[in-house]
């Protein structure tokens, strides 16, 4: 048998889940268009009338018509949702209203421009986090789609428009797309709608028209629309392919891996990276190696941006840390199994240093290396200057000791340059500038360096007080000087930020495990949990609150009492959109921004357990690194939780299973205690049978009745603890009547009983104990309450799998309004004969109830007493026929 | 004929020994687990009569050391009379299960019943009143006249007949005649054991149901 026919188990089972997922969820339809104009909006409201027609409840969520009577006009008898109303400096804006829709709960809800950004205020940032949203909550979708829109398909757009997008969609939405519909339109015919004024171009149309609507421009998007559409469906119809276990489309188990710093370029590769991957089907990772390097903001910002774009594409972020970044790459991929390395091309060929591309091009052995040509992304204009971080005192107070110290210093020197000579005054330069290296940051201490060889050279180096040098040797050892004060202030400038770096990084393992060993091994969880939050405040500067969820999966009415600050009414919402959605809300991040705090969801692989919120006390920027660290306590923090979840729930199982075996003890015991009496008087009674006294018949009686009590009130007993668990198993009913015929005995003699079954009645899954012992107890009362000679008429169907047992008698009937009251406890029907318990029908109704189901009587029309027993959703067996 | 009682109950015994002994059992009493074992090494009685809830071991556990090395038959006399404390007791090796009150007649009869089923345990011909099985051919007759049997039918037959007059619970007749892997199925027993019930009728036996806890074929 050849093992490389079989398709991978994983992959199948990936399958299946997605066909599950798809059972549970809303299914997302896209009608995807090369460019505004081809007729998307159009198509997707006839598509909805159509559905509309065929009885589906249909909503217009958004529709935008750009004023065109034609796609006006198919809005016409369709519900349309009214738009919400947003405030935002003064202008009113009408959006999409989610909640609207989340309460209606239409079937299928029509909302346009998938790519749109919302509106300030808005619950998500992008309306596609809108539409996830409502696919989750079970409501199918359709809407509109620009394939310039497609994130990875942003930079191929620029690159035939020279238009930089602003509004994108990540590619993993299209995945969970269940259908796309390519609205396709020829150039001409565009070109001739677009002549015909039939084509919403917006306020700046005559720029438009110049410069994107061009044919070259046209034909080019619409060969990418055609293309992104033919590979969608090659990739459905190898999920079909593999679903049907054809495994001649199996792919190889390739991994493609990315490397990216950041750089502008970082972008450009992850998205190619994505591309290729998804050509290839294959997973991908996307690595930062973190140097010593302390990042500059907007370094910094480019990178979370990066890494963000990574994850939202559907990349693993993958970080390590390394001096040599090819070197840290070329292990990931090792580790990881890598098939392909994509770098970037080096801009320039360098002479002396060997790029990154040629290192791992030397050290990749047998994983292939990629070489692209990455595009710089288009800053957009982002809003860097706000980012950057402002001047900080502490900066301009480093500036002023270096202008002071070396004014100082000239100073001195002037004064005993006349009896060592000016060469040594260089060398009590070059001091003061190693000293300072060692204390402030790289800027001050270049500066320094540069300021100290001009003033050397000004003051000391004759002729003095020009910048002028007389001699060539004095040429060389300025030269000479400042190169090494240079040097060596950035030399030691770094050395002091990797030592920096190195003690941040400590800092944050050593949190983490502070937060790990104090949450997980306190005594008291609270107070551990308590030290744990207050750890992460010191070390993020930041207020936390934890929300834990109650034991009903609820979330409760505040947080917890370690928390350091408590979520306000409005934050709450943020609180429960997080918890429900399993995803990181709040501030910094792109659903709920305008809150205070972000929260992050604690969740472990099986279950989530609450929410934690972090709120930072400086409005600064979320990073990569912070988040991550986040994410990782919250994990910690999660798997604590559900440890004492986990305890919690064992001990009170514990306790449960300890109080039934008490129960059933005492149980034992008082029974014993009852009963062995009663055998002795009837063991005797049996043994003096033969004098036949009338004494002896009275006691027998008596003997029997007693019996009869105390069977009663311990049946009761068992029935009013929880100790009572049906045993289900198969039965037959006719074994049942008899069984509960055999155990009334005697009183039953003097009726005749009728059991009316069809012959191929099947057998049920029922406790067969527990109902004979409720049919006798009817039988029971039958035989005593009617009188002798008259039959009881004993019936069963069962439909829909639900057991309908009548047992009907021939006596006098009920009393009226004794219907229900019969099964109460201790109820007795007026004028009964002595010796009942008034408990034979409540015990015969809790037996049944134990099996789900119920007893209910009432009086026959034609006479006499009718009890029906039903019993819901009881299995049955069919034997099959010879 | 010996019979031991192991109950702890001093009128129980007093009661039993008198009703046993006009029957012409020579008796010998015990009034807890550990005497009771030790009566039943020393005495080797014919039957046993064993209750359940003795003051230093519990009633299964001296059947089950019991039955390490003896398959002495062994009548059980309890209280206790929820089902899954009997189907506890007959897969320990009770061979019947009488609960208190009981009826003295009763208890002699049942006495009887497990101990003349002893005796024909390893006869060649399973015998039954007026049903003979041949277990070399596989085949039944009742009343001299030949019985039609599937196999399946012929083995839980001679499963009932082996121990006629006591109950076999549901696992032991599935697992006897579908093996161990198909003792949950006991759908399939209930409809063979109707359709044996079906071929039986109008002889003097008698398959009767016992609720939860199996069957038991009787001679009435």
């Amino acid at each position: 048998m050849n093992d490389d026919n079989r398709p991978n188990p994983d992959a199948l089972l990936a399958e299946m889940q997605r066909d599950e997922a798809r059972v549970k969820q809303g299914r997302l339809f896209i009608f995807l268009g090369m460019c505004p104009g081809v007729g998307k909006t159009y198509a997707m409201l006839q598509a909805g009338r159509q559905r509309s027609k065929e009885g589906v409840d249909v909503l217009v969520g958004i529709v935008e018509t750009h004023g065109r009577h034609e796609t006006a006009s198919l809005l016409d008898g369709m519900r349309v949702l009214p738009r919400r109303q947003l405030e935002h400096r003064g202008f009113v804006l009408l959006e999409f209203d989610i909640d609207a829709v989340l309460q209606q709960r239409p079937e299928l809800v029509l909302v346009d421009e998938l790519a749109h950004t919302n509106a300030p205020g808005s619950r998500h940032a992008k309306r596609y986090q809108d539409v996830l949203e409502l696919i989750d909550s079970g409501i199918d979708v359709y809407t509109t789609l620009n394939v310039q829109h497609i994130e990875s398909q942003v930079d191929i757009v620029r690159q035939i428009s020279g238009v930089a997008i602003q509004e994108t969609v990540p590619d993993s939405i299209l995945d969970r797309a269940h259908e796309i519909q390519l609205i396709d339109l020829s150039v001409e015919k565009l070109l001739e709608r677009m002549a015909d004024g039939k084509v919403y171009l917006g306020e700046r149309a005559e720029q438009a028209v110049s410069g994107f609507f061009r044919e070259g421009n046209l034909t080019a998007l619409r060969e990418l629309a055609l293309r992104f559409t033919a590979e969608q469906v090659d990739r459905d119809l190898e999920d079909i392919r593999r679903a049907k276990r054809v495994s001649s489309a199996w792919k190889t188990n390739a991994r493609l891996m990315v490397g990216v710093g950041p750089s502008p370029y970082a972008e450009s590769l992850i998205r190619w990276t994505r591309r290729a991957a998804t050509r290839l089907n294959c997973p991908w990772l996307v690595v930062w190696v973190e140097g010593s390097r302390v990042l500059t903001p907007i370094e910094q910002d480019r990178l979370t941006r990066s890494l963000g774009l990574a994850r939202k594409l559907g990349g693993e972020v993958v970080s390590v840390t390394g001096e040599n970044i090819s070197d840290a790459l070329l292990q990931v991929a090792r580790e990881r199994n890598v098939s392909q390395i994509v770098v970037g091309k080096p801009e320039k060929a360098g002479r002396w240093r060997k790029s990154l591309a040629d290192a791992l091009i030397v050290g990749s052995g047998d994983i292939d290396v990629c070489v692209v040509r990455p595009l710089a992304a288009a800053d957009k204009a982002r809003k860097i200057v706000p980012l950057q971080e402002p001047v900080s005192d502490s900066i301009i107070g480093e500036y002023s000791w270096v202008i002071v110290a070396l004014f100082a210093i000239a100073s001195v020197c002037w004064g005993l340059v006349s009896y060592t000579g000016y060469m040594f005054v260089a060398l009590v330069f070059l001091l003061a500038v190693v000293i300072a290296a060692l204390r402030f940051s790289r800027g001050p201490v270049l500066t320094m360096a540069t300021l100290s060889a001009v003033c050397w050279n000004y003051f000391f180096i004759p002729p003095i007080f020009t910048f002028h040098i007389s001699k060539p040797e004095d040429w060389i050892m300025f030269g000479m000087f400042f190169i090494v004060a240079l040097s060596m202030g950035s030399l030691t400038s770094r050395l002091r930020m990797r030592e920096v770096a190195e003690r941040r990084r400590l800092r944050q393992t050593d949190a983490l495990l502070r937060v790990t060993q104090s949450a997980a091994l306190a005594a008291e969880p609270a107070k551990g949990l308590a030290e744990a939050l207050r750890t992460i405040n010191e070390l993020l500067n930041a207020n936390t609150a934890l929300v834990v969820r109650e034991q009903d999966r609820s979330l409760p009415k505040a947080a917890h009492k370690a928390s350091s600050f408590q979520p306000s009414p409005k934050e709450w919402g943020v609180v429960a959109w997080s918890y429900e959605n399993k995803q990181c809300a709040g501030r910094y991040t792109d659903t709920l921004p305008e809150s205070a705090a972000t929260w992050f969801p604690l969740q472990t692989a099986t279950a989530i357990m609450g929410v934690l919120g972090v709120q930072f006390e400086d409005s600064s920027r979320l990073d990569f690194v912070t988040r991550q660290m986040i994410e990782a306590f919250a994990l910690q923090i999660a798997l604590v939780l559900e440890k004492e979840h986990f305890i919690q729930a064992v001990s009170h199982a514990e306790m449960l299973s300890q109080s039934e075996k008490l129960h059933r003890t005492l149980l034992d015991s008082v029974s014993h205690e009852l009963k062995t009496p009663i055998a002795i008087i009837t063991a005797a009674l049996e043994g003096m049978n033969d004098q036949r006294s009338p004494y002896i018949t009275e006691i027998t009686t008596a003997t029997q009745r007693l019996q009869r009590v105390v069977d009663s009130l311990l049946q009761m007993t068992r029935l009013e603890s929880d100790v009572l668990k049906p045993n289900l198993d198969w039965c037959d009913l006719r074994d049942v009547i008899t069984a509960a015929q055999h155990a009334v005995g005697a009183p039953l003699d003097t009726h005749g009983v009728n059991l009316r079954l069809a012959d191929d009645f099947p057998l049920l899954k029922l406790d067969h104990a527990l109902l004979t012992q409720a049919v006798a107890n009817i039988l029971h009362n039958a035989a005593i309450y009617t009188p002798a000679g008259t039959a009881i008429d004993i019936s069963a169907t069962l439909r829909d799998q639900q057991l309908r047992l009548v047992i009907r008698d021939h006596g006098p009937g009920l009393p009226e309004g004794a219907e229900r009251r019969v099964f109460e406890k201790f109820y007795r029907v007026q004028g009964s004969p002595a010796g009942g318990t008034g408990l034979g029908l409540a015990i015969a109704r809790g037996f049944v109830q134990a099996q789900g189901g119920d007893i209910t009587a009432r009086n026959h029309p034609d006479g006499g007493a009718e009890f029906v027993i039903e019993i819901n959703q009881v299995s049955a067996f069919v034997p099959p026929s010879k | 004929m010996t019979a031991l009682i192991i109950d702890d109950e001093i009128q129980i015994r007093r009661l039993l020994r008198m009703a046993l002994e006009s029957k012409g059992y020579t008796v010998r009493d015990a009034e807890n687990g550990q005497m009771g074992l030790q009566e039943a090494v020393f005495l080797k009685p014919d039957v046993i009569l064993l209750d359940l809830g003795l003051p230093d071991m519990d009633g299964v556990d001296v059947l089950k050391r019991l039955r390490e090395w003896s398959s002495v038959p062994v009548l059980i006399l309890s209280v206790r009379d929820q089902e899954s404390v009997k189907l506890a007791a007959f897969d320990a090796g009770a061979d019947d299960y009488v609960s208190k009150p009981f009826s003295t007649a009763e208890l002699l009869a049942r006495l009887a019943a497990i101990q003349r089923r002893q005796g024909t345990h390893d006869a060649a011909n399973l015998q039954l009143g007026p049903l003979v099985l041949d277990p070399v051919h596989h085949e039944a007759s009742l009343n001299g006249h030949a019985l039609k049997l599937t196999p399946t039918e012929y083995a839980l037959l001679a499963q009932l007949v082996r121990h006629a007059g006591k109950i076999v619970t549901l696992k032991q007749l599935l697992r006897a005649v579908w093996g161990p892997q198909a003792e949950e199925q006991s759908q399939y027993l209930r409809v063979y054991a109707n359709h044996l019930r079906k071929k039986l009728e109008g002889s003097t036996l008698e398959i009767k149901n016992e609720p939860g806890i199996g069957y038991r074929l009787e001679e009435t």
